[in-house]
């Protein structure tokens, strides 16, 4: 028995050691392999024609229609072609230029006030397995991308166009004709077409469920296809000699490593292994501003994080006797009142720190207007600043003046303490993130300040989005990042029966509240709603700005749309988000665009 | 082997096939009753979509049908169905995948565990009362009762960030390292001190004593008679070990961003990946059972004064 026992113990450790062995020498195993662990990393970098780049962890899908991360959308970008494509000009401008198409048409209007355009594919367009790309191929993968049979996150972006969701007028004439037809001229068209829901697929590669899972099934039409993808490790992209533009690929391979771990992607960065890292530690940021001053990089991507209010939280103290009208327009009051209580200046200096802009406007920094300006600057119609509220330095303390005298109108103020003293409590909603939780308790001490009480609660993701869809809260954190460069994907989500519409417009009690006034008569609508519920003038409104083809009205109706929303008080700016990356100073020719999307074809090393 | 033993080996394996279905099946009802679902996202699905999802995944049958189903693939196929969150892939695909990682990680540590245990143990036991034997149990003692998060996130904090001598992930071999050894300190202080024990157990007595007096090498006393027979209560302690392994990876993987089957396991949860989370604890539940059921029948054959019942 005892030799048994010598036995499995001896070789108990023999395997153990064995095994332990394995995993030191499966690196230097694997490096023939593209997906090699950090040590091959350095010799890589050094070479001019390959880049080794980390923006994010494994992506959940690269199926261009199904994907809805930034970081997939970059990957997908670098291995698909769609008809157009974002690109710089000459000056370093960014523009949409065509890509798959010879030129990016102008629509013919119908008789019904649909839009056809019609566009013709290049010559010699392939597919990295050497299958010729049709026409055909496009028309399949948009209808499989909008259908509700896929579900895709981003399905929605094709509901300008006719017949959404499952019936896309979208045809393939001939093998290199596309026709499509748009319920109404779209002024983003071209930078829908851009996106990576666009992208082409061919039905025979789509028809394997796994097909985007490995680099042996996936099958592109871009700059690069897929030469390797190691889970949890790296994906490496080469140069597809075949592609229309190779030409003007530079870069020969791109090694997107995969890491969620800020410190891990900053000491990568500064050893020199990853020359561009999408992602800092926050508490690094003012360091590596001072060590990094050219290579710590801040660009502005359409976005706003926000405060969201449930409007059916009632707010008002007990005995103030309000009701109907009365009542929902002082809680509007109310809540813009308590919207000039919070300085955005300190939360984006000392708690955000990453170069952040304070937002005085739910439509965010970087949306551009009818006339090309800055649509958030012609916000809210004021002089002298931008967007509903003056949100500069120096007006902090005339605002909080004014947001104690408005609140005092509704609630017991004592002025000895400077504390209201009946302010119903409210209770904050967060999904866990140190981020997130810093900003709740800035938000809450400066309530506490004048006596209202804001409790703070943290839900994991999944939960927290449930409970925030489903109204189940007070006062919530939120944010929403632009897919287009259009104000409707920040005012169409929240119509009444939209899945986005967080803070309950028109639902639960809000449904039969009449408060809200609409009138577009001086822009030769037959609307003048006085007192009329959230879907009599809100939803109203959204629909008006999706069918009108007149551009400069619907920008006008946008605003308008804004004003209404704004005035509700339940959408609480905080500011317009920003992207942060660092990229290596010896890294030419890269861009990105607002969307936060990397370009890297172009980029030369040296 | 006696038919004792056998039946008592038949009536563990059936316990523990009982245990992986009573885990399956608290598993499955308790996650669909946890707030979300799968097809929450930031972007709302429109809900004709989500039906349609639904439907795909067959989650718009009655709960119980879906449970029989599940049950049925597992047992009859072994089919833990596709992932609904990384789109395209299987779940038992995920799950080598992680696995490959953990399995790494695991048996490292067990290795490590085991054999400076062993030595250390012994080490200990010979210097009875020296400075090596205090030192090796006051380090043993701090192991044993510090949790392996807080030693891991001391390592990044410390060896990582502040030093920087590796990494602070474990996605490249490098990065392995201080997960291995996070993950190996508290069953190598136990083996320490089950080996000293055990050792000075063995070192007083007769037959040691007699060789001693037969003039036979101290060297030879020590690995020829002493350590071999020292060994048993290691052994026995072998499986346990490696349950606690397969469950602090659990930890360890979160702390250290490897990406094994541990990190699977928690992204599934928080991204509601039904079929994931399933496959997950199964597996993971599937490998504890079994190397308790190994332990405990080891405990058997190494020592037959053991009683079964």
């Amino acid at each position: 028995m005892k030799k048994l026992i010598c036995m499995v113990l001896a070789l108990a450790m023999v395997l153990g050691l064995a095994a332990c062995g394995g995993s030191t020498t499966t690196a230097p195993a694997a490096t023939n392999a593209p997906a090699a662990a950090g040590e091959t990393a350095a010799p890589a970098a050094a070479t001019s024609d390959s880049i080794n780049v980390c923006i994010a962890s494994e992506p959940d899908t690269l199926d261009p229609a199904l994907n809805s991360a930034v970081d997939g959308a970059t990957l997908t970008s670098h291995l698909f072609a769609g008809l157009a494509k974002w690109a710089q000009d000459a000056d370093g401008n960014l523009i949409i230029a065509p890509d798959c198409a010879t030129e990016l048409t102008e629509g013919v209007e119908n008789e019904d006030g649909t839009v056809t355009y019609t566009y013709t594919l290049r010559d010699g367009l392939k597919w990295s397995d050497g299958q010729d790309l049709t026409a055909g191929d496009f028309a399949f993968a948009w209808k499989r991308a909008a259908s509700t049979a896929l579900g895709a996150d981003y399905g929605y972006m094709f509901e300008v166009v006719k017949g959404y969701p499952d019936e896309l007028a979208v045809e393939a004439t001939d093998d290199k004709t596309l026709v499509v037809t748009l319920n109404n001229a779209v002024a983003y068209w071209n930078e829908l077409m851009a996106f990576p829901a666009y992208f082409p697929v061919r039905e025979d590669v789509v028809a394997n469920e796994g097909w985007a899972t490995d680099p042996s099934t996936y099958i592109s039409n871009g700059a690069y296809t897929m030469t390797g993808w190691t889970h949890n490790s790296v994906i490496t992209l080469t140069k597809n000699d075949d592609f229309y533009d190779a030409a003007n690929v530079t870069m020969k391979e791109i090694n997107f490593y995969l890491s969620d771990d800020a410190n891990n992607m900053l000491s990568n960065f500064k050893n020199g292994e990853w020359l561009l890292i999408d992602d800092v530690p926050t508490n690094e940021i003012p360091a590596l501003k001072e060590q990094y001053p050219d290579e710590f990089k801040v660009e502005g991507q359409i976005g706003t994080y926000y405060v969201c209010w449930n409007i059916n939280e009632d707010i008002l103290p007990a005995d103030s006797g309000l009701t109907g009208v009365e009542a929902e327009n002082a809680k509007a009051e109310i809540r813009n009142a308590i919207t000039l209580l919070y300085d955005r200046n300190y939360i984006v200096e000392e708690i955000a720190q990453g170069g952040q802009v304070p937002a005085s406007s739910f439509v965010p920094m970087g949306m551009t207007d009818a006339d090309g300006s800055q649509f958030y600057k012609n916000a809210g119609h004021n002089d002298g600043f931008d967007g509903y509220y003056d949100v500069s330095e120096d007006a902090y303390e005339a605002n909080y003046e004014a947001a104690i005298e408005t609140l005092k109108k509704y609630y017991t103020y004592d002025e000895s303490t400077g504390m209201f003293t009946n302010f119903p409590t409210l209770t904050y909603l967060y999904n866990t993130s140190e981020g997130h939780k810093a900003i709740g308790e800035y938000l809450s001490s400066a309530l506490a300040s004048v006596g209202i009480t804001m409790n703070l609660e943290n839900q994991e993701w999944n939960t927290f989005l449930n409970t925030r869809k489903n109204g189940d809260y007070s006062v919530a954190r939120n944010g929403w990042l632009a897919d287009y460069n259009d104000p409707i994907s920040f005012l169409d989500m929240w119509v009444t029966g939209s899945g986005n519409n967080d803070a309950q417009f028109g639902k639960g009690a809000n449904k039969d509240v009449k408060a809200y006034s609409l009138d577009l008569s001086d822009l030769g609508y037959d609307v003048n709603v006085v007192n009329g519920t959230w879907a009599e003038t809100y939803d109203v409104i959204i629909g008006l700005i999706k069918s009108c083809t007149d551009t400069a009205k619907r920008y006008e109706l946008m605003h308008r749309a804004e004003d209404l929303l704004m005035s509700t008080g339940c959408i609480v700016p905080l500011y317009f988000y920003t992207d942060i990356y660092m990229l290596d100073s010896s890294v030419h020719g890269f861009f990105s665009n607002p969307l936060g999307y990397k370009y890297f074809m172009n980029c030369t090393i040296g | 082997m006696s038919s004792k033993t056998l039946k008592y080996i038949l009536k563990r394996i059936a316990m523990a096939i009982l245990t992986i279905w009573i885990v399956i099946t608290v598993t499955f009802f308790v996650m669909r009753a946890v707030p979300g679902g799968p097809f929450l996202s930031e972007k709302a699905v429109s809900e004709a979509a989500q039906k349609a999802l639904e439907a795909k995944y067959g989650m718009d049958k009655p709960l119980m049908v879906q449970y029989f189903t599940y049950l049925k693939d597992i047992v009859t196929k072994f089919d833990f169905g596709p992932s609904i969150k990384l789109r395209g892939r299987m779940v038992i695909d995920v799950i080598i995948d992680g696995m490959r990682t953990s399995v790494k990680l695991g048996v490292c540590a067990a290795a490590i565990a085991l054999v400076f245990g062993v030595v250390l143990g012994a080490v200990a036991a010979l210097r009875r009362n020296g400075f090596a034997d205090k030192v090796i149990m006051v380090l043993t003692t701090a192991f044993i009762s510090m949790p392996s998060f807080i030693i891991g996130s001391l390592m990044v904090l410390i060896l990582s960030v502040k030093l920087g001598w590796f990494p602070a992930n474990g996605e490249t071999a490098k990065g392995l390292i201080l997960p291995v050894i996070a993950l190996s300190l508290s069953p190598m202080a136990n083996i320490t001190r089950l080996t000293r024990s055990s050792m000075l157990d063995v070192l007083g007595q007769d037959y040691i004593r007699t060789a001693r007096a037969k003039g036979v090498p101290p060297m030879k006393i020590i690995f020829g008679h002493a350590l071999k027979n020292s060994l048993i209560p290691v052994i026995t302690y072998v499986g346990p070990m490696l349950a606690y392994i397969v469950t602090g990876s659990l930890v360890i993987e979160q702390v250290f961003a490897v990406p094994g089957i541990g990190r699977a396991f928690v992204s599934s949860i928080t991204g509601r990946d039904y079929p994931l989370i399933m496959g997950t604890t199964i597996v993971l539940a599937t490998l504890i059972v079994i190397m308790n059921l190994v332990s405990d029948i080891l405990y058997k054959l190494v020592d037959p004064r053991i009683n079964l019942e």
